[in-house]
Order: C-alpha cells, then structure tokens, then sequence
C-alpha cells in the first residue's frame, strides 16, 4: 500500500538517513519524504522547526512570512544571515535551509497568512504556524486544516516560554509494545522479548474549543491546580497581541511588563481563576526570543510533526509548554472543552 | 544576539552571558545545537574540541555540517559555521582530543563552565574529573534516539559523574563466543574481535580461536585430570588442528592452546582469503567438534568449504529486492564469502600500508570493516544453524559501537555476578525528546544503557538532600507529561 505511493529511497538517501531509518524504520523515513509542510513565520521557532524537518527529509518544505528581517530576527533565526536585513525573511532564509538537505525541496511565499485562502491549505500534508498570536486567525487556519485534511500546528516562543498546540483531528497510528515471556530452556528460565505492533486511534480538539474552558465546572475546577502556568501565559500574550497588534517589545520593556500585568489581573479574574495561578515574574520572562528555548520547542514541534506523518508512535495531545517558572519542565496537558 | 539587544533578558543574566568564557567538548549532535544556542544566546568567547572528522551519516542532525565538509575536523567546521550565524563571536577550535595532557588544569580554569556533548564514557569520567579538579561547573548531556538528559555537576553541591557505578556492559562468557555461540550477536561479536585481531588493536581478551579451557570440559573429567595437563579430549583436539594449515597448538599447563597469533598467522598466509577462511570456518569447527562434550546436548557446527560454497552460485535466483535498501537484503553465503574476499584485500591493503606497529581503528561507518565484519559474522553463524543478519541489522548492534565495548569474561562466576548487579539497575525515566538534542554516535541505544541510569540516580538522591535541581519525570500522571 505504500510502496506504491511513495517513492524509493535511494541508497544515498539511506547513507544520509541511516541513524535515523535505525531509529524509526524506512516506512516512516518514505512516509516523511512523500510529505510537503508549510511554515508559517520564520522566526527563531519556525527557523529551528525548519531545519529538524528539512534534516528529516520531507518532499517539501514552504516557508511563508510576509515581514522582512530585523536586528531581532537574527539573534534567533541562524537561517538568515546578518546582512539580509530589511530583506524578506522566507526568502532570506531560503538558503540556508536548502544547504541543510539538497535532498528536500525549499520553497518560499512572501504572502500575509492572513490573506490566504482556504484552498491554500490543502496543498500541504502538515501546516505550522509559528509567529502569529491573532487569536482569531489562528482558529480560522485551524478551520481550513481540518476542511483539507492537514495537520495543524501552532507553536510560539516567548523570550524564555514557549508552547505548542496541535490538532490532528481524528489520527490513527501504530505503537511498538514490548511483550516479556519466560520460556525454559534446558532447565534454565530465559526471557524472551517480542516487540508487537498495536494500532491505536485518538482524537483531538480544535484550538477553538482548547482555548474556551470553563474553569468553574466541576472537571476543570479540581484540574485547576495542576495545568501549567504555560497555558496562562498562552492567553495572556494572545490578549496582549488582540489589544496591541504586537507582542511584548525589548524595547520596552517596563511599560510592556506593567500591561502585562494588568492583562494578567482582568483575564484571570474573566477566567475566574485565581490571580496566584500566575506567578508574576512571568511578565520579565517573555521577551524577545531565546535560541535555547527555540530549539527545545521547535524539537518538539519537528518531532511532533515527524510522528503524525509517519503514523507511528502516541502524539501529544493537544498542548506542549515550556518555561523556566516551572523548573524549565516541558509540559504536555490536554486541555480544551 | 539576544545578550548584546537590551530588554530580550533581565539585567543580571545578560551580563553574565557577555562576561562568560565557555568550553564546548565535543562537536557531534549535542555540540552542534550547544554551539548555534550559545552564539545566538550571546556567548562570544566560546572554545571547542572534537577529535573526529566529518562523515556523511552525520549529516542529518549535525546540522553545522554539509555534504562538501565531509572528511574535515568537526571542530573547525562547527566554527565556521557557528560564525556564519554571529561574526561577531569569537571561537577557538581545537581538533584534538579533550583526554591529551594539553588540556591539564589550567586549560579548564580559563572557562565559567565546561560543557560536554560526548559519546563515550572515558572521556566523560575524564573531563568529570578534571573539572572537579579545577573547581569549574560542569554540564553533563547525552542523548539516545528519542532519550535524552542534561545534569549539571558542581564540585561540593552535586554529586559528580562517577559517583554511581554504571550499569555494566553486556557481557559474554568467553567460550560462548569462541566454542558455542547460540544466537546472532555471539557472532557479530566474534566477527568484530576477528577484526581487531586481523587489523585492528588486538586484545588478548578477545580471542577468536576454540577455547579448550571451555569449563563445560573440564567438568568432564572434574577432579582427576586437572593436573595432568589436558585431558583425552583435548589431546585429540590438538592432533586434528595440527593437520590442516601449519598452525601449531599445544595445550599449555592452564589446559589453554598456544597458538600463533591470528594475526601473525593471517600475515604469513598474505591475508589469502581462502586461507583465512579455511581455517576459520573449517579446520577451526573441525576441531570445535573434536570438543565432543560440547555437543552433547547442542547442535553441531558444520565445517564449510570455499569451493563448496562457490559452486552453489549459480544456482542462486535473482534477488527480489524492491522496496528495501540494499543493506537490508540477507546476503547469501556465496555473497558473504565475495564480500568477505574484497573487504579482506581492502582491510589488509590499508593495513600494510601503515608503519610498522600502527593498526587500523575500528568504524562501523567504514564500507570494508563493516562488510568484513558481516560476512564473518554471517558465515559463522550458517556454521552453527544459527539465523544470519543483514548488514543493516548487524550495524545496529551496540557491540559495534564506537565508545561501548561488549565484554567477555572466562569466567562463569564472574558473568553472573556482573549480570545481578546489572539487572539490579533501574532502567531509565528520563525523558526528552526531539531532534533538538539528538545524539552523536548513539542512536542505538548506548547512552541509553551506560548513562542515563545513573543520571537517575543522581537526580534522585540529589532531591533527597534538597539540591535545587529538577523534578523527576513523572509517568503519565491522568494526561500529563512531564519532560525534563
């Protein structure tokens, strides 16, 4: 069934790829070259999920961004060089991303996402929108994924937070379950070990319904005490963006810390959460990007994408949240209506 | 980068970022990611050291290299193209390695910390000792396929990278990779000592040839014959090696036959492949039978010979090998025996080409090694009915390891000492994955057994005395997970 849809892999393909086909199997390195996936916003996060899948070796990768590179771009994204600022920041980081992987196919859009029509969507097995925090238009993407059939990710990194959500809509995949058995061999007991194949199903929420929650109700007033801070700061600065059309700048850092701040009290208490929920400092901590906190969600992320394509092995469902409040824990909750 | 635009971190933090000198050791998959992190973060005056070059199976997570630096020094390479990403940086790159006298004290004193993105186990006890030495902070990491870990060590608040034992390596008793192998790994370590002892740096321990100290004979004759220098058995053994090809054994006063060295007696014989395998896997099985309690209760080995074997070529059918790499289809064993002839002329060639006491270095990722390796390790496994592997499975075995050796031991007690303490061993729980900290030579697991469980530990008791230092992974708590 697949052999017949996908491609062969060629030997230098498999000198290239050996440490990786040892570790997931050429069925799922020929499931990932048969996959073409958008990334939307090339910032630091989108430039590390970038290069983990084109390493990877999808069919196809499109970088889309709009903005043109600026000084804050280039102390996270190592795709576009120091010169190409005031330049498209897809097309600048075209390069770069090519020479990682002459084998993918790097293409670049210098469109807005948010002119984009529905039908745009379909053209991809995986959409990642990294840099965009407009609420609204990442629930319209999302509505577009799951009307074409691809799987959406939206991801964003923060000065020293980050997280990731992902809707696979319905996603069958396949698990390895070691089974143990105890045979006797001439007197002596030997364990034998048997690795079997087990399929599951699983089912994901739209971002809609994972940022609506009613915090009152029983099941999610007695959860309250063990979601991570993560998802409260994901709301926050998505509150921020729809108040300022920007996100929390650098530049200005004071005022940006104090309005986060005062975003924080009147969401919460919207949210009829409590205020200590938050601890405060999380409004120093979510400036800017930083490359360290880059890598470890956009690994995430890569990997994420990597197991829905290939189908094998049990997705995150449905969030990832990263930040140094919580002893720089990574956090994986599935939260949502 | 972030450190040098005011606003991106508070205060204090991006000063200390400016005024850090840091030492980088290793530049593999961890070291990669560490350089492009640290630079972009704001770190400028960075040093790294890595002894190894450049080859193509790096390529898909050592992202700093492409396909034109394969066969350069990773060291300098990750430099330039660190650069790339910060001209402003300043970066030493040492092609050598960390464990030379070079780097003694002082050299550590220099760096605010040191951090090592190794793949091996002696050069981690190494730079854990020296930065204990020096009183400088050490970052510790490795990662294993989806597995990865990171802990920090500090002289006088954690504890250090030796202070758990590790789990012990695997281990085989000694006669069941000379005398009675029973599954496909007891081959493919016999075919990797085979190697060391033709080409590579011959270690007494990894003998090849049949063992007559087998215990399982000297129970035959328990009690009365011990001192008498062999038992019937073992005298008929050496008569019927003695025949054959020139080697000449003769039990020694430990029941052990002397025998010229493999290596001496492959140079004699000019490496001839024929040769070579005559006595391997015929005139040596021949005399294994000659061992006739060890086949008591075991299938017998079947001597092979070449001509034999060459004459079953043509009746060989066409592979059908769609869909799968070529190193995924079985060789047959006329295959193994021409596979086994050109690795053979190759792994000689480029052996007698080095001066004099020098010897050839064990890679798995070299074409003829790892050819040799698979035919021997497959003909030998047809001689004991034992199921062959195809080379890609072969590779994948942690035995061919760079920094893991498998051990054997002679001794039975021993092995079974060494198998409780390891089986004592909790595996590990922790967790990180994703190609952000892929790994370096690993990807099969070999961190995964020699580290990550003693990181547990550390972890562990370094919560019982309240160092500030992570949670532990806890297991799916309801649906949460939670990654170190």
């Amino acid at each position: 069934m697949l052999d017949s849809l996908t491609p062969v892999i060629t030997e230098d393909e498999a000198a290239l790829y050996d440490r990786q086909i040892r570790l997931w199997g050429l069925d799922s390195q020929k499931r990932l070259r048969a996959s073409s996936v958008l990334v939307c916003g090339l910032c630091g996060l989108g430039a590390e999920i970038t290069k983990n899948l084109v390493l990877a070796g999808v069919k196809s990768i499109t970088l889309m961004d709009h903005t043109d590179v600026t000084n804050l771009d280039v102390v996270a994204n190592f795709l576009a060089p120091h010169d190409s600022i005031g330049k498209n920041i897809a097309e600048a980081s075209k390069e770069r991303a090519q020479n990682l992987n002459p084998m993918v196919q790097v293409l670049s859009d210098t469109e807005d996402l948010a002119t984009k029509p529905g039908s745009f969507f379909g053209e991809f097995d995986v959409v990642v929108v990294a840099r965009c925090s407009d609420k609204d238009l990442l629930i319209k993407i999302n509505d577009y994924c799951r009307s074409s059939g691809a799987v959406f990710y939206a991801a964003g990194v923060h000065g020293m937070f980050g997280y990731m959500f992902v809707d696979l809509n319905q996603h069958n995949y396949v698990e390895e379950q070691k089974e143990f058995t105890e045979v006797v061999v001439n007197g002596e007991k030997q364990k034998t070990e048997e690795t079997k194949m087990v399929k599951r199903n699983e089912s994901f929420l739209q971002l809609s319904a994972a940022l609506d929650v009613d915090w009152t109700s029983p099941k999610y007033s007695s959860r309250l005490k063990r979601i991570s801070a993560g998802y409260f700061i994901m709301h926050v600065l998505l509150e921020f963006h729809a108040l300022h059309h920007r996100l929390p700048a650098p530049s200005m850092r004071e005022a940006d810390r104090c309005e986060l701040l005062t975003i924080k009290r009147s969401l919460l208490a919207k949210m009829e959460v409590p205020e200590d929920k938050l601890d405060d400092a999380f409004a120093e901590l979510v400036f800017g990007q930083v490359s360290p906190v880059c890598a470890i969600v956009g690994g995430e992320v890569a990997a994420e994408v990597i197991k829905a394509v290939t189908k094998k092995d049990p997705p995150h469902n449905n969030f990832f949240f990263f930040s140094t409040l919580e002893d720089g824990a990574g956090i994986v909750q599935c939260i949502g209506a | 980068m972030a450190a040098h635009v005011s606003g991106i971190f508070p205060t204090s933090i991006q000063n200390s970022i400016k005024s850090s000198k840091v030492l980088v050791v290793g530049a593999g998959g961890i070291g990669c990611e560490l350089l492009k992190n640290l630079v972009l973060s704001g770190f400028h005056d960075i040093e790294v050291i890595d002894l190894d070059t450049i080859d193509v199976s790096n390529l898909n997570r050592q992202f700093l290299f492409h396909k034109q630096h394969v066969g350069r020094s990773k060291s300098q390479v990750a430099r330039e193209s660190a650069l790339q990403f910060c001209p402003q940086a300043n970066i030493v790159a040492h092609h050598d390695s960390i464990m030379s006298p070079d780097y003694g004290v002082t050299f550590y004193q220099k760096f605010s910390v040191v951090m090592n993105a190794l793949d091996n186990r002696a050069a981690r006890n190494h730079v854990n000792r020296m930065c204990l030495a020096a009183d400088i902070t050490l970052i510790e990491s490795g990662s294993a396929g989806y597995l990865g870990q990171v802990t920090v060590i500090r002289k006088g608040s954690t504890e250090c990278y030796e202070c758990q034992p590790k789990a012990a390596a695997k281990t085989f008793p000694g006669c069941t990779i000379r005398n009675t192998p029973s599954e496909p790994i007891h081959c493919i370590v016999w075919a990797k000592h085979l190697f060391n002892q033709l080409f590579g740096e011959g270690d007494p321990d990894e003998d090849v040839s049949p063992d007559s100290a087998d215990p399982e004979l000297r129970d035959q004759t328990q009690g009365d014959s011990t001192s008498q220098n062999g038992s019937s058995s073992q005298s008929t053994a050496k008569d019927s090696t003695t025949n054959g090809n020139g080697s000449l054994p003769a039990a020694n006063a430990a029941g052990n036959v002397e025998r010229t060295s493999t290596r001496t007696w492959a140079q004699s014989h000019n490496y001839d492949p024929q040769k070579l395998f005559s006595k391997l896997f015929h005139d040596d099985i021949v005399y294994l039978l000659s061992m006739d309690k060890l086949w008591s209760k075991r299938r017998k080995p079947t001597p092979l010979t070449w001509e034999t074997i060459m004459a079953q070529q043509n009746e060989e059918s066409e592979d059908s090998s769609d869909g799968v790499i070529k190193d995924q289809v079985l060789w047959t064993l006329p295959q193994c025996l021409q596979v086994l002839s050109t690795a053979t002329a190759e792994c000689s060639k480029r052996f007698q080409a080095l001066p004099s006491g020098d010897h050839l270095v064990w890679d798995k990722d070299d074409q003829s090694s790892m050819d040799f390796v698979t035919a021997c390790a497959n003909i030998r496994a047809h001689v004991f009915g034992i199921p062959q592997k195809t080379r890609f499975d072969v590779k994948c075995h942690d035995s061919l390891d760079d920094g893991s050796e498998f051990r054997v031991v002679a001794d039975a007690e021993q092995l079974k000492k060494i198998q409780d303490s390891a089986s004592a061993e909790t595996p590990a729980a922790t967790a990180a994955d994703g190609q952000a900290g892929d790994s370096d030579e690993d990807i099969q697991m070999v961190e995964a057994d020699e580290s990550s469980p003693s990181a547990k530990k550390r972890k562990t008791s370094n919560q019982d005395s309240d160092q500030p230092l992570k949670k532990p992974r806890t297991q799916r708590e309801d649906d949460d997970v939670v990654l170190l």
